[in-house]
């Protein structure tokens, strides 16, 4: 998991329209997969660093905990329904989001977005994208 | 490039609506049985341009789509800017019927996408005699609220953004990319507080509930279509819909979501077509 977040670091950081559309947001994104902690820096609409927990002294502003296989179906390029949108973990009971949810929703596109960006099929929309793989 | 004028026409018209002057924008295509769409919340007719510039759908269907008040290119009431807009089901079964009435629409299929299914269920009980049949597209009894509507009408944040990446939740991965986000501009252009009021309406009344038992499908055929992708009226929701109307036949769409003739017209095409097929030919019947 740590791999591929760092992937998704370096997708994000050099992504001109991500670092756009989250310029406001510099916040930490607790990340929980299988009871694994990973605590997300945001900057400035990039993510400076990924940090593994876990940690009880780390504050983070909003959480989304969920588990491996959710995400990797998540990150398929046609994903099953329910696992096609983090939101979609919460409905079907795959996923929780906890903490400031506004926060999440007043940048929501930009979160939903930077999840994505290990989806394996969408190079040909976003540049940043490029050479990702499974 | 060669030029492309299309054949859907805009139009305004000027109804009465609790005893007030409401200027409606609507746009039309085809001839035929006329079909009257609504669209979803927070959006407009454009949902509906995908069909209405159709021809295997116009060639015997008179397509005709409005914008609700404060919607798309509806101006909201006189006094607006000092008024909460909060949609009621009372104010949009009125809406719907001034507009039959205004275009004189002989029996028209009603089809509604979402909070227009949902109305479309409503007139089904409470006013069949003016329609030829329902068609209810991502349509269910009800829907509480798994947000916090206030969220997409706050002076600190764009309400269009947020709801318009609300909703993304509800397109199919199989949608076209530029259609996915043709869908979602029209959330993001939405007037402040108008997303808000439409879901007031959508996730608080629960009429409808107990008014389902009573819509007849032998006089006025009801079709629910919902999609597999689509996480606000899912197909369980809609299924229990589809049950407790006797007679309503329902269609699930495994690759499609929750505006599936905007987000996804080819795959939409013909399960609305089967819909349009199962209903009867109104005035000439």
């Amino acid at each position: 998991m740590l791999t591929t977040l760092h992937r998704m670091q370096d997708q994000l950081n050099r992504s001109e329209h991500l670092n756009r559309l989250g310029r406001l947001f510099s916040e930490t994104v607790l990340l929980e997969v299988d009871g694994d902690e990973f605590y997300l820096h945001f900057e400035k609409g990039r993510l400076e660093r990924v940090e593994p927990g876990p940690s009880r002294k780390t504050p983070w502003r909003f959480a989304l905990r969920t588990d491996r296989a959710a995400l990797e179906e998540f990150w398929k390029p046609i994903p099953k329904p329910g696992f096609h949108d983090i939101f979609g973990f919460v409905k079907i009971g795959r996923g929780r989001v906890d903490g400031d949810i506004l926060s999440l929703v007043k940048n929501l596109r930009f979160f939903k977005e930077f999840m994505a960006l290990a989806r394996t099929d969408l190079a040909r929309t976003d540049p940043a994208r490029e050479g990702v793989s499974a | 490039m060669s030029t492309l004028i299309e054949p859907i026409t805009g139009r305004y018209v000027t109804v009465q609506i609790a005893d007030a002057p409401r200027r409606i924008y609507f746009e039309e295509a085809g001839q035929g049985r006329p079909v009257l769409c609504l669209h979803t919340a927070g959006a407009d007719t454009r949902q509906w341009r995908h069909l209405m510039n159709d021809a295997r759908i116009t060639a015997n269907n008179r397509m005709i789509a409005f914008d609700m008040p404060w919607h798309g290119k509806s101006l909201p009431p006189e006094g607006f800017q000092t008024e909460e807009y909060l949609l009621t089901t009372e104010a949009y079964i009125e809406t719907v019927l001034a507009m039959v009435d205004a275009l004189g629409l002989e029996k028209p299929v009603l089809a509604g996408c979402s909070m227009g299914g949902r109305i479309a269920l409503q007139i089904a009980a409470l006013h069949p005699e003016k329609f030829s049949g329902f068609i209810a597209i991502e349509a269910s009894d009800f829907q509480p609220a798994w947000y916090d509507i206030d969220w997409f009408h706050r002076p600190d944040a764009h309400g269009g953004e947020m709801g318009a990446a609300l909703v993304s939740a509800n397109i199919s991965p199989h949608a076209p990319e530029a259609e996915r986000w043709n869908t979602l501009w029209m959330f993001m252009q939405s007037g402040p507080g108008v997303f808000r009021g439409d879901l007031s309406f959508y996730t608080r009344d629960d009429s409808l509930i107990a008014r389902l038992g009573q819509i007849d499908t032998a006089q006025t055929p009801v079709h629910v279509l919902v999609g597999a992708y689509d996480l606000t009226c899912t197909p369980e929701d809609a299924q229990r819909t589809a049950d407790a109307i006797p007679g309503a036949t329902i269609a699930v769409m495994d690759e499609l979501g929750h505006f599936p003739m905007s987000e996804h017209p080819e795959g939409f095409r013909p399960f609305f077509a089967a819909a349009l097929d199962a209903m009867p030919r109104g005035g000439m019947s």
